[in-house]
């Protein structure tokens, strides 16, 4: 009896998680697609962004995520295999650095916002841009990347590591070449979770890469993120409502695309390495 | 050998990074998450009209216009209020107008409160609208987040203190608050007249309550007889430059009250 429970209770948690994203992307889906075009995904907003299309917003929402990235992956990579590799169980520096890393995980958005408008655009000077907004983003996405790594490097097995040095491999070579591939589904889990996260950020963004609509020139330049867009569509702006569901589903695809492409990267590049 | 796709890929990067603030004159305005949609159309226009000139709009509330106007971070702010006593540094420039109506759910039987009525409301003293003569059902009472210029507009007209409130909710946007509102029976709440009409005429549940006898509408902002209602400025720190001046007058002129009103404002006299 209290396994057939057990049985259903487990079938019906994981058929209401489905039925609640089944809902969302239907409701999406179903308001969304009349409004949606072509010309919806190319023109520039017209109107507050009632009318005209989300243009130059994608743009801008794709460079603030590349320079996130760019910033991001190298130095989350590194810090994390300092983390692995580099520190012995009890090392004080590594415990106080993995403290802080997962405090700054826990740290709300807003909180990012305020800091990157401070620092990077008011005290290093680059004003309401691209380039602080995608740097902001970098520094909240850093926490749980790195720890997602960390973890991913510390759960391969150390037969690797001891066979690396049995071939006479450098320290370097080995991470190179055997652990950073061993714990590419890690790094990609990391990725797409921080993707995910810059993606939808809001807080963060509306005081470092701005509200400016306008198609982007130049790193320098305020660019709207595609999720500010949708808040301040469903927020502020009487009428924008249709507007705002067409440009969720829009957001919605991306990060798929975005995920698909970091699972796609990361075996590639990382797989390969290890194979040859 | 240097791969030359990647040589092309990488320089169009970097140039990615040239300041392009070279190209041509800049104007920054900030501010009013209330003002900020309309000033980035009539900043659209103005661009189009004057080549080589941007126009960069950042949101944020109106307190963020007054502080950036002054430490020049801006080189206009925008306040959705009357400059208070201690701003008597700053030098502001009226666009248009706008209203503030009490909202109400559409399926509430009340039509008219009376200002100490609403007094009571929202100091807690009247918690259901079984004792106003209404249904009984528990008050949910929506407030304005602190440094919201339609809540200091709200507080002054009731000669209210924030902390003497006792919301139930507190918003931030106008959107917002009529989302709220509209999502609850029992909600009052205080929103823009210009948006709470446009959402009405779109079927959204609400109603405006009058105020002093007098219909909350635009037609009432306009004529100067509606006793809610506030300018919505551009300010600037001392005599502005060339440029922001060029810009306040464009945004004064009747050039924009097309644009005004498609945000459901009221353009001023001209």
């Amino acid at each position: 009896m209290t396994e057939r429970l057990f049985t259903l209770a487990v079938w019906m948690s994981a058929a209401l998680v489905a039925v609640v994203l089944v809902w969302v992307i239907g409701d999406l889906v179903r308001l969304g697609i009349p409004h949606l075009s072509l010309d919806f995904l190319f023109a520039a907003p017209r109107d507050a962004g009632r009318n005209g299309g989300i243009g130059p917003i994608l743009v801008s929402t794709v460079l603030i995520i590349g320079v996130t990235l760019t910033a991001a992956l190298p130095l989350g990579l590194m810090a994390a295999v300092w983390l692995a590799e580099f520190t012995t169980r009890g090392h004080a520096l590594g415990k106080a650095i993995r403290l802080s890393l997962d405090v700054m995980a826990g740290v709300p958005s807003i909180v990012f916002g305020l800091f990157g408008n401070a620092f990077f655009s008011i005290y290093l000077g680059m004003g309401f841009s691209i380039l602080s907004g995608g740097l902001t983003l970098a520094c909240m996405i850093l926490p749980v990347f790195i720890r997602t790594c960390e973890v991913g490097l510390a759960a391969v097995t150390d037969t690797w590591r001891q066979g690396a040095a049995a071939l006479g491999m450098t320290r370097t070579a080995a991470i190179w070449h055997v652990l950073l591939p061993a714990a590419s589904p890690a790094i990609a889990a990391g990725m797409v979770l921080g993707i995910g996260r810059a993606t939808a950020e809001t807080a963060a963004l509306i005081f470092t890469s701005g509200y400016v609509d306008r198609m982007p020139e130049s790193l320098w330049d305020s660019g709207r993120s595609l999720a500010v867009h949708i808040y301040d569509l469903s927020m502020n702006i009487s009428g924008g409502d249709t507007a705002a569901d067409a440009a969720a589903l829009v957001l919605i695809t991306l990060i798929v695309l975005f995920n698909m492409l970091a699972q796609w990267l990361s075996d590639r590049w990382l797989h390969r390495r290890l194979v040859a | 050998m240097i791969n030359m796709r990647f040589l092309f890929v990488f320089s169009a990067l970097m140039s990615m990074f040239v300041h392009s603030a070279l190209a041509g004159q800049r104007l920054t305005l900030t501010g009013s998450s209330t003002i900020a949609p309309l000033v980035l159309e009539i900043g659209k226009r103005f661009e189009q009209q004057n080549v080589g000139v941007r126009v960069d709009v950042q949101t944020g509330g109106s307190s963020r216009g007054i502080s950036d106007a002054r430490t020049g971070l801006a080189d206009i702010g925008m306040v959705s209020r009357v400059l208070h006593e201690s701003e008597a540094d700053l030098k502001a420039h009226a666009i248009a107008v706008d209203g503030v109506s009490m909202v109400l759910h559409r399926d509430n039987n009340i039509d008219t409160l009376c200002n100490d009525q609403i007094r009571d409301i929202y100091t807690g003293k009247i918690r259901n609208w079984r004792e106003l003569g209404g249904a009984d059902q528990q008050i949910t009472v929506v407030n304005k987040a602190e440094g919201r210029s339609t809540l200091e507009l709200f507080l002054a007209y009731f000669g209210l203190r924030n902390s003497q409130i006792r919301a139930s909710v507190v918003i931030g946007d106008n959107q917002q608050g009529i989302k709220t509102i509209a999502g609850n029976a029992g909600a009052i709440g205080y929103v823009s007249i210009g948006a709470a009409e446009f959402v009405e005429y779109e079927g959204a549940p609400i109603k405006r309550l009058r105020m002093n006898g007098i219909q909350a509408s635009t037609a009432q902002v306009r004529a100067g007889s509606f006793p809610l209602s506030r300018p919505l400025n551009l300010v600037t720190a001392g005599e502005p430059d060339e440029l922001a001046q060029r810009f306040i007058r464009f945004a004064q002129g009747p050039d924009v009250d097309d644009l005004i009103e498609s945000q459901f404002f009221v353009p001023l006299e001209h």
